[in-house]
């Protein structure tokens, strides 16, 4: 009994000691280059937020996660309506499209996407064979090829809170509001919409913060024109080895990160979304 | 950082996979490039280990497989091939670590400059390594030219072949020369391209003047198709029409001309020639005669043209471009003929300024 408590005891310390040693301590490590190099202080930090190149790679960063975001959690929305109020062909249709990019790397989903979208690429060639275009249209290598990659590789990840959402409304409630007269519109917006704002919250978080991470993605269908912070973060560390400013902005994006995460677990409670 | 030698490794594998380098050739190439060796003079303790670190890919297990028996066999050492790539921030992790595992590296001049004033490079040892056997003028303190590339103006001959573009001027010249353009996403010779075109003088390029390179750029901007970042992107771009013109290295200039059987056509004229430096951390782990006799035995000059008849890469040392057959010496790019033609890249500029000139070039490419 003394040794399965024991055992028990141990195994209880080992997780915190696990957390402190492979994630908490690099952190700090992280946050003492930000404020130690190349010289103590704050300086980092300041030119963070006053260095107008840097404010720019921040802002449009900002700029594309916000749009994925907002095109993702749409039509995430639109998919786990369907998903979870379809007929049964349906589903197995919205289980499909929520699936299979899931099996297919990020690197191949977006080589796939400049082998759609360039000049002589798919989309073009057809466009131009059926007369609907003379001269190809500049797809690939801009913003917008950047946020519809990044938009295809996030949407599943929206699903999936807004589906669970939908799964638990009582359908009586939509039963009552229609049996008092209430149209289908108003029951949408009025009843089903605000019952599901819980799931679209979690959708919006959790597809912002990845965006935020994203690298790969926009480094290949942005043309090299599209640098995001975590390639900018990159930079700092291996091309121009500016290790303090890249660790401060490493904790500005941790930063924001944790303040969407904290805004996620106050509004709404993460553990309603896996039942 | 240095992505031309990672763009070395690929092009060979590729070339052996494809059937058109027997493997004597693959692997004699890789010796040039530092990805292997077969043979090392003076003999050292038994059992040894020397780690060259280069931009590896796939061609690391081939030469691994082929020559860590063969180098073993003439040394008694055992050679590792790390393909991990020296990175600046890498080679600096490591020496900051204390925990060095590259013998030698085949990194950036400036990277070598930069990290060497920082105390954290080895000086050449040139009673080992042949200062005679190094192009004339890049002897340097902390590395010694492995071979030579060039960013070299790449255009569609289909269309501008009767009155080739051979200035930076016509690159930036869009009404003679429409169409959209591609430059190098991590800026070596871009700045230098820009100035030329601006009207500034090869003798009175460095030091560069950063604003007003970036602000002939930003004209050229709207007509840019890519930053490409890869050596197959800027080939790619070139040979699918994508763009028009473009500033890459001379080997993957060459190879897209074979490609298209001409239709895309380069020169090198105004070429921003550099070369790429074998250069050793201090505390490497095999210890720095090893390293430096590693490096006097890539200044074979046979192994030097192999690597220009495979790649393109022009030779280090002087005495190879006499090897060099009539075919090929139209691609040397540091036969003197050739480099008469082109502009130096000067490295002690970029172990100055490179990062903050960086960064400016980034926001400029990103805004």
């Amino acid at each position: 009994m003394a040794a399965r408590l024991n055992i028990h005891t141990i195994a209880m310390w080992l997780l915190p000691a696990l957390f402190l040693a492979v994630y908490l301590a690099p952190l700090l490590g992280v946050f003492g280059w930000s404020v130690s190099r190349p010289e103590p202080g704050a300086e980092n930090y300041v030119r963070m937020l006053t260095d107008a190149d840097a404010l720019n790679i921040m802002l449009r960063t900002a700029r594309v996660c916000i749009l994925v975001t907002g095109i993702s959690v749409l039509l995430a929305y639109l998919m786990a309506y369907h998903w979870v109020f379809g007929s049964p062909a349906r589903k197995l249709f919205m289980e499909l499209c929520i699936f299979i990019p899931f099996w297919i790397s990020v690197l191949i989903r977006a080589f796939g996407w400049v082998v759609i979208l360039r000049n002589k690429g798919i989309l073009n060639e057809t466009l131009l064979s059926i007369g609907a275009i003379t001269e190809p249209l500049t797809l690939v290598r801009t913003e917008l090829s950047v946020i519809l990659g990044m938009v295809h590789f996030l949407v599943p990840f929206a699903v999936f809170p807004i589906a669970s959402v939908m799964r638990q409304i009582d359908s009586r409630v939509l039963l009552a509001s229609r049996g008092m007269g209430a149209n289908p519109a108003f029951t949408f917006w009025n009843v089903f919409l605000p019952l599901t704002i819980p799931g679209v919250l979690a959708s919006v978080i959790i597809v912002f913060v990845f965006a935020l991470g994203f690298f790969i993605t926009p480094a290949i269908l942005g043309g090299g024109k599209i640098v995001m912070i975590a390639e900018y973060i990159y930079i700092q560390m291996f091309q121009t080895s500016n290790w303090g400013f890249g660790a401060a902005l490493s904790i500005g994006v941790l930063a924001v990160v944790a303040a969407m995460a904290g805004l996620l677990f106050r509004v709404i409670r993460p553990e309603r979304l896996v039942k | 950082m240095n992505n031309f030698q990672r763009d070395c490794c690929e092009l060979l594998a590729e070339r052996f996979r494809n059937g058109k380098l027997d493997r004597r050739g693959f692997l004699t190439g890789l010796v040039a490039l530092g990805a292997a060796t077969v043979a090392a003079p003076g003999a050292r303790a038994a059992g040894q280990e020397l780690v060259v670190v280069n931009w590896g890919g796939d061609a690391i297990d081939a030469y691994s497989a082929a020559f860590a028996e063969a180098y073993e066999a003439a040394t008694g050492n055992k050679l590792k091939i790390d393909g991990s790539g020296p990175l600046e921030g890498s080679m600096k992790t490591q020496f900051e670590s204390n925990s060095v595992r590259w013998d030698v590296c085949d990194a950036e001049p400036y990277s070598a400059i930069r990290l060497g004033r920082e105390g954290m490079m080895e000086k050449i040892d040139y009673s080992i390594v042949d200062r005679s056997k190094i192009e004339p003028g890049f002897d340097g303190e902390f590395y010694v030219p492995s071979y030579f590339y060039s960013n070299v103006i790449t255009y569609d001959a289909a269309r501008f072949g009767d009155d080739a573009p051979s200035t930076w001027g016509d690159f930036w010249n869009m009404e003679k020369y429409p169409g959209k353009r591609t430059l190098y996403k991590w800026m070596t010779g871009v700045l230098e391209a820009a100035l030329l075109a601006d009207g500034v003088a090869p003798a009175e390029l460095y030091p560069l003047d950063v604003d007003r390179a970036l602000a002939k750029i930003e004209v050229l901007k709207p007509h840019i198709v890519s930053f490409w970042s890869s050596g197959a992107e800027s080939q790619q771009l070139l040979r699918d029409g994508e763009a028009s013109m473009g500033l890459l290295w001379h080997t993957r200039a060459n190879l897209t001309k074979q490609d298209t059987e001409g239709e895309v056509d380069w020169t090198f004229d105004q070429g921003l020639v550099s070369p790429s430096g074998w250069t050793v951390i201090k505390g490497n782990p095999a210890g720095l005669k090893a390293a430096m006799e590693f490096i006097a035995l890539a200044q074979n000059p046979d192994n030097q043209v192999t690597l220009l008849n495979e790649l393109g890469n022009g030779p280090a040392n002087p005495a190879a471009h006499a090897l060099v057959s009539e075919e090929m010496k139209p691609v040397d790019a540091s036969s003197k003929e050739n480099l008469e033609r082109q502009i130096v890249l000067q490295a002690e500029w970029y172990a100055d300024h490179y990062g903050t000139a960086l960064d400016k070039y980034l926001a400029l490419v990103s805004s």
